[in-house]
């Protein structure tokens, strides 16, 4: 067995034994940001045998802070094609793999099947879920973490020794709205979290490869970094009915995890206020409010009221008029619930959003 | 009666973290109830519940001195 593990080797639990289990392994790895960076390192240096870093995306200049495996004359590069070129820098001895795209529904399955461990290190709900769903359907054991703020999460969805597997639409079961939670551009992530939550990632998948110690499994870790503290909390299985999972190919295809990336926004126009009432004037025109109850102020022109926390279950069955305008309070969360509501509706309707929303045209509607 | 109250990510910005009193809490439908009336942004965000570090998948029991953990989905990376 090769010098370069000798300090893992000796470790009475994980011996030789837990390095050959490691070589013989392999992790898919989604995302090669924050977590990821963090998570593919060690994984690379424990000797994992087969490793699959999959990012679309390229490296910008604020992802520096925080995605470690990149320098400063790689902005503008593939983080996938960077990050497996460093990782097998740091260990030639195993296989590592670049896909430089983004998961979606159709190349997702085959691309799970060929790993025995998924780790979730993504960025957004559509590929939270989309992971869940599909390592919940090939049986996969799943790594999941997410940070925001100074806080993370940890969870390892899998088989536990009684047979029982969780997922996570047994914590959240329906996949929340693009604005519904802020992610880490809009609400800020301190560089060094993604480190620790990649990092206790890696941990979490030797462990489990390795057979060693007790992995996080139906369970899910709450970090703070402010107090270091930790809360972990059991998950059970909700109850039967709560939630649907795809259970074949055709029914995982039907779901759209990404509707931003299907193109849904190029139909649906974001337009002002003068707009709102040109369209009122000339044309059966639905307006629908989706902020909270709560929120003020409320809109003098004739509307109805779908808070976007019941959007999906509060729609009417038909909507007789032709325009559709969707407005909230900065036009966030119109957009998303007019990007639903175009994924359900016929073609022939017009759907908008007022951009900005009621704030930019406070006293004007 | 108290419950301690532990708030995570962007609810720990609404509702503040510690021991919270209430006239009479049954059970944690009627906690959720109270907690998004006292606190009406929390109605407008998913969250999950934990009793005692055991996630709430159905109405329980809540007596005096519970913990109960308010837990946000996160989706950064």
């Amino acid at each position: 067995m090769s010098e370069r593990y000798s300090r893992q080797i000796v470790l009475q639990v994980f011996g030789v034994n837990g390095q050959n289990k490691l070589s013989k392994a392999s992790v898919l790895v989604i995302g090669a940001g924050g977590l990821g960076c963090a998570a593919l390192q060690y994984l690379t240096g424990a000797g994992i045998g087969r490793i699959g870093v999959v990012d679309g995306d390229s490296v910008s200049l604020s992802n520096l802070h925080r995605q470690v495996l990149y320098s400063t004359a790689d902005v503008g590069k593939l983080k996938a094609v960077i990050a497996s070129q460093k990782l097998t820098a740091a260990n030639p001895e195993i296989a590592i793999k670049a896909f430089p795209c983004m998961i979606n529904e159709d190349n997702s399955l085959d691309l799970l099947k060929k790993y025995d461990v998924i780790m979730d290190c993504s960025d957004n709900f559509g590929t939270r879920y989309l992971l869940n769903d599909a390592c919940a359907m090939l049986n996969k054991p799943l790594i999941f973490a997410a940070v925001s703020g100074w806080e993370g999460q940890i969870a390892v969805f899998d088989n536990n020794e009684h047979g029982v597997r969780t997922n996570y639409r047994d914590i959240f079961q329906n996949q929340p709205g693009n604005s519904e939670i802020p992610n880490c551009e809009e609400n800020g992530v301190i560089g060094v979290l993604p480190g620790i939550m990649g990092t206790m990632q890696a941990a979490e998948a030797i462990k489990l490869i390795a057979g060693s110690g007790q992995p996080l499994i139906n369970q899910l870790l709450n970090y703070n970094l402010l107090d270091q503290s930790v809360y972990t909390v059991h998950i059970l299985p909700a109850p039967a009915g709560s939630y649907k999972l795809p259970i074949s190919y055709d029914e995982f295809k039907a779901i759209h995890y990404h509707p931003i990336s299907l193109g849904y926004n190029k139909d649906v126009e974001e337009i002002d206020f003068e707009k709102i009432h040109d369209l009122i004037d000339k044309v059966p025109t639905l307006v629908i409010d989706v902020r909270e109850i709560h929120e003020r102020p409320s809109l003098s022109i004739k509307h109805i009221q779908i808070p976007m926390s019941v959007f999906d279950f509060s729609l009417p069955q038909e909507i007789d008029e032709q325009n559709i305008v969707l407005v909230c309070q900065h036009g966030i969360r119109s957009l998303a619930a007019a990007e639903k509501l175009r994924s359900r509706l016929p073609d022939q309707k017009n759907i908008y959003s007022l951009a900005g929303g009621v704030v930019r045209w406070y006293g004007q509607l | 009666m108290e419950i301690d109250i532990i708030t995570f990510g962007k609810i720990s910005e609404i509702i503040p973290n510690g021991i919270m009193s209430f006239a009479a809490v049954t059970d944690t439908d009627e906690l959720k109830a109270i907690l998004e009336q006292r606190y009406p942004q929390l109605a407008g965000i998913k969250y999950k519940l934990a009793l005692n570090k055991t996630l709430i998948q159905e109405n329980k029991p809540v007596t005096d001195g519970v913990t109960v953990a308010i837990m946000p989905p996160f989706s950064g990376g």
